[in-house]
């Protein structure tokens, strides 16, 4: 660890012990999903099909996907998408650095009394597959790309977000994180519906 | 309460009853007095905390027990710093951490020792050529942070215990 980011760290643990208002202004995060019915007056099927990727998107740039879908090496931690502390990064596999596992610390579940957050699961999403600053029509471009979307099919997708257990960790993160907006299975259906008209794109 | 059982330094341990919300740092210190194993920032900052988890596989790594329940190390085996002397006798390593005045106050030595002596143990099963020790040792050490600023002597402590066995971790 060089002496800037030692320094780094120390100057983000206080600024967390001094601004909790931070975290608190940015706790209206979670909220609802529409469900694909909700979209059903739009009768142009590419129309409707990127209303419903727009609203997935509400999920996709939440700090519950974008923390582990980083747009650098390293993860971010919390609702206010702070740089995680300690200061860990992605590794070779997504499961951090040799000295630093994911699983050092996240294990199986949470872990209240620590505040840190598990799943047996835990890792990062892949460097070609960070979300984090990206817009819904960017990430939907992104998204369908196998290059970028971990070799996956449409259908994988639906799997992923809709099925994966660390996915759905979004939605039940318990402690003090705003949960992903809707559910997982809310999400499911949406990204069905996306597909199933097309997976266009929002502008 | 949930029971564990685990091996510390080679002794076994258990069953015995945890609370749910233990960490392993109170469960090592509060509950069988091994005060070794240091509490610093509470939050996996410092690495302080670190013990050394051997793996069924035949690796080892450290692993953090300021923040992870106790009942994560059910059935695991682990050392803490009491484990390194046989004896009454310091390994090398400890000998270079005295021999370099590696540490002032010895609050985060635990963790730099178990994290300096894994490495000891990869690098004998995986040596590597000596071009690559310096940038090794520092990213083994990466995240354990010294108060007393004595980054540098601990470094050039593995470095002499490395060295002075170059056979043995050098290819």
């Amino acid at each position: 660890m060089s002496i800037d980011r030692r320094l780094m760290t120390i100057l983000a643990v206080a600024a967390s012990m001094l601004t909790p208002a931070a975290s608190l202004a940015v706790s209206a995060l979670g909220g609802t999903l529409a469900a694909p019915e909700t979209f059903a007056s739009m009768t142009d099927p590419a129309e409707r099909s990127a209303a419903y990727f727009t609203e997935l998107g509400k999920i996709l740039t939440n700090p519950r996907c974008t923390n582990c879908h980083p747009a650098s090496d390293r993860p971010r931690q919390g609702d206010a998408a702070r740089p995680h502390q300690p200061p860990v990064f992605r590794g070779p596999d997504g499961f951090g650095l040799a000295s630093m596992r994911c699983s050092n610390c996240h294990r199986g579940a949470n872990f209240e009394p620590a505040g840190v957050p598990g799943n047996p699961a835990w890792h990062l999403a892949p460097a070609e597959m960070a979300w984090e600053g990206k817009t819904p029509s960017e990430i939907c471009a992104q998204i369908k790309d196998p290059v970028r979307n971990g070799g996956r099919s449409l259908g994988d997708l639906v799997h992923h977000i809709g099925d994966d257990t660390l996915v759905g960790w979004a939605w039940h993160p318990g402690g003090s994180r705003t949960p992903a907006p809707g559910t997982q299975q809310a999400a499911k259906a949406l990204l069905q519906a996306w597909i199933e008209t097309g997976a266009a794109c929002p502008n | 309460m949930p029971g564990i059982s685990l091996t510390i330094n080679g002794r076994a341990y258990g069953p015995i009853e945890v609370r749910e919300n233990l960490t392993m740092n109170d469960f090592l210190r509060e509950e069988l007095g091994m005060t070794g194993t240091k509490f610093g920032c509470g939050a996996a900052q410092c690495l302080s905390c670190a013990v050394i988890v051997d793996h069924a596989d035949g690796t080892s790594s450290t692993m953090p027990t300021c923040i992870v329940a106790a009942t994560e190390f059910d059935k695991l085996k682990i050392r803490t710093v009491e484990g390194h002397a046989r004896n009454g006798e310091l390994t090398p390593l400890q000998n270079s951490f005295i021999a370099h005045f590696a540490f002032q106050c010895g609050y985060c030595t635990p963790g730099f020792l178990n994290e300096a002596q894994v490495l000891l143990e990869r690098l004998e099963k995986s040596p590597i050529p000596r071009a690559e020790l310096e940038s090794t040792i520092a990213e083994a050490l990466d995240g354990h942070l010294c108060r007393c600023s004595g980054y540098v002597k601990y470094h050039q402590a593995v470095r002499d215990v490395v060295l002075a066995d170059a056979h043995r971790f050098l290819t």
